[in-house]
């Protein structure tokens, strides 16, 4: 009785183990080209997600950057003035565009 | 104008529309060639990284040879960047208020003791709304997973329907609002709360605070995570801490405006003219994934390879798999494994091949369920503006040496 006690004991101790102490999820340097509005993104696109999230979607046209600028603002509150969402929507653009402006 | 001259013209002009039907929407095979990251997060190994902040991994294909998925190798997505650091579960609770008679505030503890609730398990398989997103043409909003965002596992927990016959739901309960401990880093950002209509509620519903036969990976929600078999997993909240009973639904972005489809037969627009009327994702269509061989595999010729990997649907069951390595010109029918996980879990199928031809070889792979629905081919899917629900016939080329 006793030993099976303890294996039971055993077994439910590694459930908690997992996440004893703190959780750290690594940082991962997603590269921000340097360019004209380099400033700009990385004061205001950078809050609330990596930049992964942007070179994710991969090449893409002005009105998809634009659009996706926007959405930021509408939907999820991006507190940004008109002039930076200009600006980070060209530097978008010259930086991960496709060249086509629709 | 010369004759030659005009064919050169005429050709250049058949590429260039051809170029641009591609480009205006006809939906191809996700992404498939992204590279394991080098960088492991906590309790996975290594996997397809697209964010650390929120967390975003992707499984890879070789994953799909087997019909339960590793927790380690389990895909993660986030929506919010603040997540918790620690979470001790001997002080971790779960409050179920507002339409209720009783309201609740139970420890885990409490939760998991069989003197309390019925403990039960499910295998299930858990997908992301826009798994395989990459596949439309043009972009559709949002991370452009390759096939790798689902996953199934083996969860147990107890049901949400004997939580809520605990708390008593009064007579006007209607709505079932679900809430995790994911934050915005901005306060006026919508955070990530989702509502169930109670009669999308069933008795397979669950709390999750094991998967696979262990705690819940943190990245997977630890400590407890709702389960909703057969559904998307916009709704599968992780890291659970409340559940609140109301009459009228709230305006909530991940609900009213994110996860949505249009509301018609082929739930397709275009990009130009979207369609206006919405429905949730909610359940998922027929699909199969090869896990083995992949993208670029090299066979030899007139070897004995057996083609695995996995099928499902939203739990009317898989009847047969199909696989052709000639275009689609002929198909036959793989072995299917026994079934016993139940009917909202992976069904495993294999068949085994011979490559007889050197050259490159394309295997297909599609899923019939028991009410008949199969899976259509990749360019037969119409778009949605937000690229999901892709459920196109799956599509592997090999090298034969
Ligand atoms: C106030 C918070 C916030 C800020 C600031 C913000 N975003 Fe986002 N962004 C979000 C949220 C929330 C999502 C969706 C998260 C999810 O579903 O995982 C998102 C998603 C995205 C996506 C993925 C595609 C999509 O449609 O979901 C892109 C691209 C993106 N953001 C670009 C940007 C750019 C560029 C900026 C700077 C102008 C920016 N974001 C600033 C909150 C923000």
């Amino acid at each position: 009785m006793k030993k099976i006690l303890l294996i039971a004991a055993l077994t439910m101790a590694p459930l908690f183990a997992q996440v004893e102490g703190d959780i750290e999820v690594p940082y991962i340097p997603f590269e921000v080209k340097m360019g004209k509005g380099f400033g700009e993104v990385n004061a205001n696109c950078l809050t609330c997600h990596s930049f992964g999230y942007v070179t994710n979607q991969g090449r893409q046209s002005k009105a998809f950057w634009r659009g996706k600028v926007d959405k930021m603002i509408v939907h999820f509150k991006a507190p940004m003035t008109d002039k930076d969402a200009d600006i980070v929507t060209e530097y978008l653009f010259e930086e991960y565009g496709n060249g086509k402006l629709k | 104008m010369k004759r030659r001259d005009f064919f050169k013209t005429s050709l250049a002009g058949a590429a260039a529309a051809m170029a641009t039907s591609l480009e205006a929407g006809v939906t191809g095979q996700p992404i498939d060639n992204r590279k394991i990251s080098t960088i492991a997060f906590p309790e996975k190994r290594p996997m397809i990284t697209y964010s650390d902040r929120p967390p975003l991994l992707e499984s890879p294909r070789s994953t799909f040879a087997n019909a339960i998925t590793p927790n380690d190798a389990f895909f993660v997505r986030w929506h919010m960047p603040d997540i918790p650091t620690h979470i001790d579960p001997k002080h971790y609770n779960i409050k179920i208020d507002g339409l209720v008679n009783k309201e609740l505030n139970i420890t885990l503890d409490f939760l998991k003791d069989p003197a309390h609730f019925e403990q039960v398990e499910v295998t299930a398989v858990l997908q992301c709304g826009g798994n395989s997103r990459s596949a439309f043409k043009p972009i559709a909003g949002g991370i452009q997973w390759g096939h790798g965002a689902m996953g199934c596992a083996k969860w147990k927990g107890v049901r949400l329907s004997d939580l809520l016959d605990q708390a008593g739901l009064k007579k006007d309960a209607e709505w079932i609002g679900f809430n995790g401990k994911e934050t915005a880093a901005y306060y006026e950002t919508p955070n990530f709360v989702r509502e169930l209509h109670l009669d999308e509620l069933d008795d397979h519903v669950i709390l999750a605070y094991e998967m696979n036969g262990e705690d819940l990976p943190y990245l997977n929600g630890f400590p407890l995570r709702l389960v909703i078999p057969g559904t998307y997993s916009d709704s599968w909240v992780k890291m659970l801490s409340n559940i609140t009973v109301t009459n009228k639904n709230k305006k909530l972005f991940f609900m009213d405006v994110a996860y949505r489809v249009p509301d018609n037969e082929c739930e397709c627009e275009t990009p130009e003219k979207k369609f206006k009327k919405t429905k949730p994702i909610s359940k998922m269509n027929v699909k199969s994934i090869i896990g083995y061989p992949e993208n670029g595999t090299v066979l030899q010729t007139k070897s004995h390879v057996v083609v695995r990997g996995v099928a499902f649907d939203d739990g009317h069951g898989i009847r047969d798999v199909k696989i052709s390595i000639d275009n689609g010109k002929t198909w036959k029918s793989a072995k299917l494994d026994s079934g016993e996980a139940g009917r909202y879990a992976y069904r495993g199928f294999s068949l085994a091949i011979k490559p007889m031809k050197y050259g490159k070889m394309t295997i297909m792979a599609k899923a019939i369920n028991k009410i008949g629905q199969e899976q259509p081919l990749a360019k037969d899917i119409k778009w949605n503006h937000g690229g999901y629900k892709f459920n196109g016939i799956d599509v592997v080329t090999v090298d034969v040496v």
